[in-house]
């Protein structure tokens, strides 16, 4: 008898275990499968805002596009531009050298230190090939204009810069917003242009280079513009 | 029954849970005389914290009544111009916060140095650990709230931080800081305040239950300067009401004071730095945001400098700020499993002791390199020389000063004073180095008379600290002090209530009309505040004889 009863005490202890066990296992089935759920759910949902990069003609706040004569050369306060979505300021430069007399700024082969990619930057448009835009955020930590500001050719040493006063990041418009300082890791998205001489205006078509800071794809995360066939410029 | 039973074993030998619920403790417990009496409040900095929390939700419940989404900036500046008080309510809101971080620290250094966090106060330590980066969590997204240029600063290197997260990267920007609208990254932040704070305010709950459970510390002598440090009442200790309550009902008053009274002050100073300054910057889109340095909010100043380290340009913010934040982190909390042994005496602790004191020099270094120098990248013989400088100093300093007092080579008859002035030479110190460079860059009265103040309380901090290593006696013990007579209370407490009555009517008849008005009548609430607070200090005296 006394044999017995140890024996059911011992597989009375075994069981509890057993069943403490499986009490443990239910709950960390239901902590896992509530858990997907949370966590998906509280991650907002993210669809690209436009399908594809829309092509824009830019126009002044009047609605009026813009022509080259409206662009002033190596502009200190050059126009921002909102492209690919809403809140997201473009520089639209038109550069040139020490004496204001237009560059053409050819495309050249731009290395981002930051993923090890390289890309083809955008070329200068216009009558003068030097019309260019990139993005006006900063890829080190996101400051917009005039935080991020473009400062023309005041010698032959300085040619004109893109520099970022929050944390000394520069940037070089002529070729390609490639990184002259840190401490960015990767060169100002291109805004690619395309210009129609026949009317002197200007278009912008899409994005080159890295992904604007703060996103995950260039597309998405923010509001489609509110017009399908302009986008207006404002006066950094 | 439960005395008996509670002299057998201490808090600490059976899970901490099983305790709590089958062995119910009083709460609140009844305390020891000597944390009423002078220098008792080192006992009560964590009810200071508490009483700024209630601060916060308080003022935090009226700005959620007016604060919106969608118009994040221009809500806030509406709020604070157009909106009867809304600037005291909103900068005292952001100098609580302030306040609450500060003390937090205290706290947590004050602890550090009495050995607080050893057996049984692990779990105890290790909840206000995780306090302090909740709180500070908060305090961030509470910063960029207003949609300042300063907090769009903040905010895009948040978002850079967060993206920067191996594997999750993206997913933790997304659920921090929405799908990149300005509608949902602001409801995201005011979300995740409301949150984390109301994640402050259950940790808070947990803490003070596994505190009220495992005693308050008593002081070192009562626990025979060993761990377990168990607070026993031998049946002369006051009961709670009113003894206690009138004397939290003090600080509530005079913290409250404080909390209104130095950001209404601030308010009318001219040129207040951008760091300490009570209000919003400039909106981000304006030109003269170009004039405001990227800051981050003071308290996370030293993660601000270190991503100008040359060396960490390599591996990005992210890793960064594991390093900087996090390494200190991990040390707090395996600090109470590190240094195990039971004695509380800083003697027998130097490294805990030691790594408080790096840690508050690398606080206050890191950040005031960050402020005076913004986004100066520095290369990285400058970086070593501040970080392995004091290390060797502080660390070699502690350990053989500690092995001189274990040795009984040195006494110090006054530590605990010299403890005191020293931290008051310190911050006077800090002071007056930041008025002197306010005076150079503004040379205006304000600042220059402060500076003068600030500076004979540094020369004589320094001279006392002096006297006291030297071995001079301050006060000779065998003189009793001598107590005002029961009219002389009675006479003091009336004058204070005159007093405030004349205040209120000094602070009706101004207008709520700007936010200097405002300021005035913030300084005339904080000082009714502080004289109500004085006065049930006079009250104890008088009736308690406290």
């Amino acid at each position: 008898m006394a044999q017995d009863n140890k024996e059911t005490e011992e597989s009375d202890k075994s069981r509890r275990t057993f069943l403490k066990a499986m009490g443990i296992v239910g709950i960390g089935v239901l902590a896992i499968g509530s858990l997907r759920g949370v966590i998906q759910n509280i991650i907002p949902p993210l669809s690209n805002a436009v399908s594809s990069f829309p092509t824009l003609t830019i126009v002044s706040t009047s609605g009026k596009p813009i022509n080259t004569t409206d662009i002033q050369v190596n502009n200190p306060t050059p126009f921002l531009f909102d492209y690919p979505l809403q809140n997201e300021p473009n520089f639209l430069l038109r550069l040139g050298d020490i004496n204001n007399k237009d560059m053409a700024i050819k495309s050249v082969k731009v290395n981002d230190p930051g993923d090890g990619n390289s890309f083809v930057s955008a070329p200068g448009v216009g009558p003068y090939n030097s019309v260019i835009a990139s993005s006006a955020i900063c890829q080190h930590l996101g400051c917009v204009p005039p935080k991020i500001e473009f400062y023309p050719p005041s010698s032959s040493s300085f040619p004109g810069k893109i520099h970022c006063s929050c944390h000394g990041s520069t940037y070089d418009p002529y070729t390609g917003f490639s990184i002259v300082t840190g401490p960015t890791q990767h060169p100002l998205p291109n805004t690619q242009l395309s210009y129609d001489s026949s009317s002197d205006t200007y278009k912008v078509m899409g994005m080159v280079g890295p992904t604007i800071y703060g996103h995950i794809n260039d597309l998405s995360g923010g509001s489609a513009l509110p017009s399908t066939s302009t986008t207006q410029v404002s006066s950094s | 029954m439960f005395k008996s039973k509670n002299k057998e074993y201490y808090p600490g030998e059976k899970p901490l849970l099983e305790k709590i619920m089958n062995d119910p403790q009083p709460v609140p417990r009844k305390v020891p005389d000597y944390m009423r009496k002078k220098g008792g409040a080192w006992y009560w900095t964590g009810a200071m914290i508490m009483i700024v929390f209630i601060y916060e939700v308080i003022t935090g419940l009226i700005l959620l009544l007016y604060y919106q989404p969608s118009n994040a900036y221009v809500s806030t500046e509406t709020f604070l111009n157009s909106t009867p008080y809304g600037s005291i309510i909103i900068s005292t809101h952001l100098y609580g916060a302030y306040a609450m971080i500060v003390l937090i620290y205290l706290h947590l250094l004050r602890n550090l140095f009495v050995g607080a966090y050893k057996r049984p106060r692990e779990s105890q330590w290790i909840t206000g650990v995780l306090l302090l980066v909740l709180t500070i969590a908060v305090g961030f997204f509470g910063y960029s709230m207003s949609g300042d240029v300063l907090s769009a600063d903040a905010t895009d290197v948040g978002r850079g931080i967060a993206q920067a997260t191996p594997v999750i990267g993206t997913y933790l920007m997304l659920i921090f800081f929405g799908s990149g609208t300005s509608i949902s990254l602001f409801t995201r932040m005011l979300g995740w305040h409301i949150v984390l704070a109301a994640g402050v305010g259950i940790l808070f709950a947990v803490h003070f239950f596994i505190a009220e459970y495992n005693t308050i510390m008593p002081s070192h002598k009562d626990a025979n300067y060993k761990a377990p440090a168990i607070d026993k009442d031998d049946g002369t200790y006051k009961p709670w009401y009113p003894y206690n309550l009138m004397y939290m009902m003090q600080y509530l008053f005079l913290v409250f004071g404080f909390l209104v009274l130095i950001p209404s002050v601030l308010a009318i100073l001219p040129n207040v730095p951008d760091l300490f300054s009570p209000f919003p910057s400039v909106s981000p889109s304006s030109p003269l945001a170009v004039n405001v340095p990227a800051y981050p909010p003071w308290f996370l100043l030293f993660v601000y400098k270190a991503l100008d380290f040359k060396m960490l340009l390599g591996i990005g913010p992210f890793w960064g700020t594991v390093i900087f934040a996090g390494a200190p982190l991990i040390y707090l909390l395996i600090v109470p499993y590190v240094h195990t042994n039971r004695s509380l005496l800083m003697r027998d602790n130097p490294i805990p002791v030691s790594f408080g004191i790096l840690g508050l020099v690398y606080y206050v270094g890191l950040s005031a390199w960050g402020a005076l120098a913004p986004g100066v990248p520095i290369s990285d013989g400058p970086v070593l020389l501040f970080f392995v400088l004091p290390f060797v100093f502080i660390v070699g300093l502690s350990l053989f000063v500690a092995k001189l007092v274990r040795e009984n080579k040195i006494t110090m008859p006054n530590i605990g004073r010299l403890f005191f002035t020293l931290t008051i030479l310190a911050f006077a110190a800090f002071g007056s180095g930041m008025l002197i460079i306010a005076s150079v860059s503004h040379p205006v009265a304000l600042y220059l008379i402060p500076m003068i103040l600030l500076l004979m309380v540094t020369a004589i901090s320094l001279a006392v600290a002096y006297a006291m290593i030297k071995g001079v006696h301050l006060r000779d013990e065998s003189i009793e002090e001598k107590h005002m007579s029961k009219n002389g209370y009675t006479f003091a407490a009336s004058g204070f209530i005159m007093a405030s009555i004349i205040v209120l009517f000094e602070i009706t008849i101004i207008p709520p009309t700007s936010p200097s008005n405002n300021a005035l009548y913030g300084i005339g609430l904080g000082l009714i505040l502080l004289i109500i607070g004085a006065f049930i200090r006079i009250y104890r005296a008088s009736v308690y004889g406290e």
